[in-house]
């Protein structure tokens, strides 16, 4: 139900010509202006998988031609998006240096800049980050973009008794941001194993691990949930995790910058969107070790409450403590508890 | 810098008194009763038993102890726990269905009333701190606290934003805290606390503190937001503003 054909395809505007035409077309313009075929998935997904941020910026840049791209790109922004005009400055402030050197050629930040204002690429695909808890995430095509809702889980984990020194997993790790978070808090004898089955989300999880220099706290293993944690079963301190729990049926109808363009594999939770909610349920009581933690990040108010209810009636005996916890927007968002 | 980008909306009138028993009452009456993030458990011994607490006279200890909370003596996470986070207006489902980056987060502190608002920046990690810092010292500029004139020693966090010349203040307390540091908040308050003691008396408050008329006034003025506090302060007892 992603399917490309479902994407309108929108033909640019006279203003988007403008924008255009001055400059030589490259393969990724020109595919800009032609309607998106099955074989051009990504309109503007880049040729280097390095994040633009972290692009070595080798391309000088007269002020005056980079100030009139400032200024085309501008008028791009529609009146009814007017936050796009914020993204654009910190498009430039992660482009650019404030010596005039670009990280990718002009043309190739007209085109990132064109997909996220046309083909509402997300903004930090474009940049190949997002500011999430204190850090800054790498992110690239294929990964989720952290939200900000699931920094709490952050503070939640702080609250925890000696979290510091104690052996901790996140499942479905994605671009590896509460791992390596949560890695940054803990002591000397914290530990972190991160799992998923993507490849993306793997290697952009250990990119992420490496940049804040945390290989020796942090392992990021390839398999499903619990799978790739045989040895540590039974000596985790905690559990967290933010697994896929849209609601099949919902996909359609996600905002596009979500369902157009970021993994399937990280948003869909079956039927009713517990599916893997429930598997890493079922998983608990084995990983933990007694009086540990976990939290989960959950849909929101009904599956928060259908847990809360599920847990601490079918596992009585298991665990204890078990709540929804809001979020800033007042939504159940969180379910925790500890093993008895 | 950061100040420039903060937009402030106050909610309550000024200067804001701390009645007692007040905020520990909405403390614990004015969470809802499901759970909130963020869930750190607020300690009152943590404010009151504090070093730099309130200085009230000897006398006085008993009965204002726990009365007038010293909010600015509290960690983040303390004063974190007594305010509601409004940042989504319109949220719809949010979560893993919505990618929008927040340019705003608005802190409300539910015992003073008092709305801090930080906004622009990427983070919404830093934009919160900045709400909590522009929090502290609009709790500085609001929240008054009684003095017992007769038996007032200034609290040090007060001793350390007067200038090095002021001979109450011993070497001890290290250098001149300028505005830019996280520590004037609760000098100013202090500070604030003393002139409204003394009726907005600039000369007065000087005397007590060990300092010239002068030397006290190029104090308030060095920062515009003290400035109008005291300002503002000595209007209500009919005196002129400073300049
Ligand atoms: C909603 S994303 C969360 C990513 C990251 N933890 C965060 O909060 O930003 C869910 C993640 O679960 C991963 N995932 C999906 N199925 C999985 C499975 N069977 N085993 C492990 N991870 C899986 C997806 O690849 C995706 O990275």
């Amino acid at each position: 139900m992603l399917s490309l054909s479902a994407r309108p395809i929108l033909l640019p505007k006279p203003r988007l010509r403008r924008l255009l035409l001055p400059r030589p077309l490259s393969a990724a313009t020109a595919s800009a202006l032609t309607p998106p075929t099955p074989r051009t998935p990504t309109t503007a997904a880049p040729a280097d998988p390095t994040p633009l941020f972290l692009r070595p910026p080798t391309h000088p840049v007269p002020p005056a031609a980079l100030e009139a791209f400032r200024r085309r790109a501008a008028a791009l922004v529609p009146p009814s998006a007017p936050h796009l005009h914020r993204h654009l400055r910190w498009f430039l402030a992660d482009a650019s240096t404030p010596d005039h050197l670009l990280r990718a050629p002009l043309d190739e930040l007209e085109a990132l800049w064109l997909a996220h204002v046309r083909d509402r690429r997300p903004f930090q695909y474009v940049v190949g980050n997002e500011h999430w808890g204190g850090l800054v995430v790498a992110v690239r095509d294929g990964v989720l973009i952290p939200r900000p809702e699931t920094e709490a889980v952050l503070d939640m984990v702080r609250a925890v008794q000696g979290f510091e020194g104690g052996w901790w997993a996140d499942l479905g790790t994605g671009s590896g941001a509460i791992a390596v978070a949560v890695a940054r808090m803990l002591g000397p004898h914290g530990r972190v194993f991160a799992t998923d089955v993507s490849e993306v989300a793997v290697q952009v999880a250990r990119l992420n691990v490496q940049r804040y220099g945390l290989q020796d706290k942090v392992e990021i293993r390839h398999g499903s949930w619990f799978e790739p944690l045989e040895e540590v079963k039974g000596k985790l301190m905690g559990v967290i995790s933010n697994p896929p729990y849209i609601p099949t049926g919902d996909l359609p109808g996600l905002q596009p910058e979500v369902g157009w363009h970021e993994p399937k594999l990280a948003l869909d939770g079956g039927k009713d969107g517990l599916d893997h909610l429930l598997h890493i349920c079922e998983g608990l009581s084995s990983a933990l070790k007694p009086g540990g933690f976990f939290v989960f990040e959950t849909n929101g108010n009904k599956q928060s409450e259908f847990l809360v209810d599920f847990i601490s009636t079918k596992w009585s005996s298991s665990f204890r403590n078990v709540e929804a916890v809001l979020d800033f927007a007042d939504i159940k968002r969180f379910v925790r508890g500890y093993r008895r | 810098m950061a100040r420039a980008l903060l937009r402030i909306t106050t909610r309550c009138c000024s200067p804001l008194y701390a009645p007692s028993s007040l905020p520990s009452r909405l403390r614990s009456h004015g969470l809802p009763p499901t759970l909130r993030f963020p869930s750190l458990s607020f300690s009152a011994s943590a404010a009151s038993t504090s070093s730099h607490g309130p200085s009230s006279g000897k006398e006085e200890e008993e009965d204002d102890q726990g009365k007038y909370e010293n909010y600015l003596g509290m960690t983040d996470d303390e004063l974190m726990a007594q305010c509601d986070m409004g940042t989504f207006k319109s949220s719809g489902p949010g979560g893993q269905h919505r990618n929008k980056r927040e340019s705003a987060v608005r802190l409300r502190h539910h015992p003073t009333g008092i709305v801090a608002q930080a906004v622009e920046d990427r983070s919404q990690h830093k934009n919160r701190s900045s709400a909590l810092s522009r929090l502290r010292t609009l709790i500085a500029l609001k929240v008054r606290r009684p003095i017992n004139l007769d038996n007032y020693t200034p609290p040090v966090e007060l001793l350390q934003i007067l200038p090095l010349k002021s001979t109450i203040r011993s070497k001890d307390v290290g250098s001149q805290i300028g505005p830019n540091n996280i520590k004037f908040s609760p000098g100013m308050q202090a500070l604030l606390d003393l002139l409204f003691a003394v009726e907005g008396s600039v000369s007065e408050a000087a005397k007590i503190l060990g300092l010239s008329t002068g030397a006290l006034s190029r104090l308030i003025l060095s920062d515009d937001s003290l400035r109008a506090a005291a300002n503002e302060l000595r209007a209500s007892k009919g005196l002129k503003p400073l300049r």
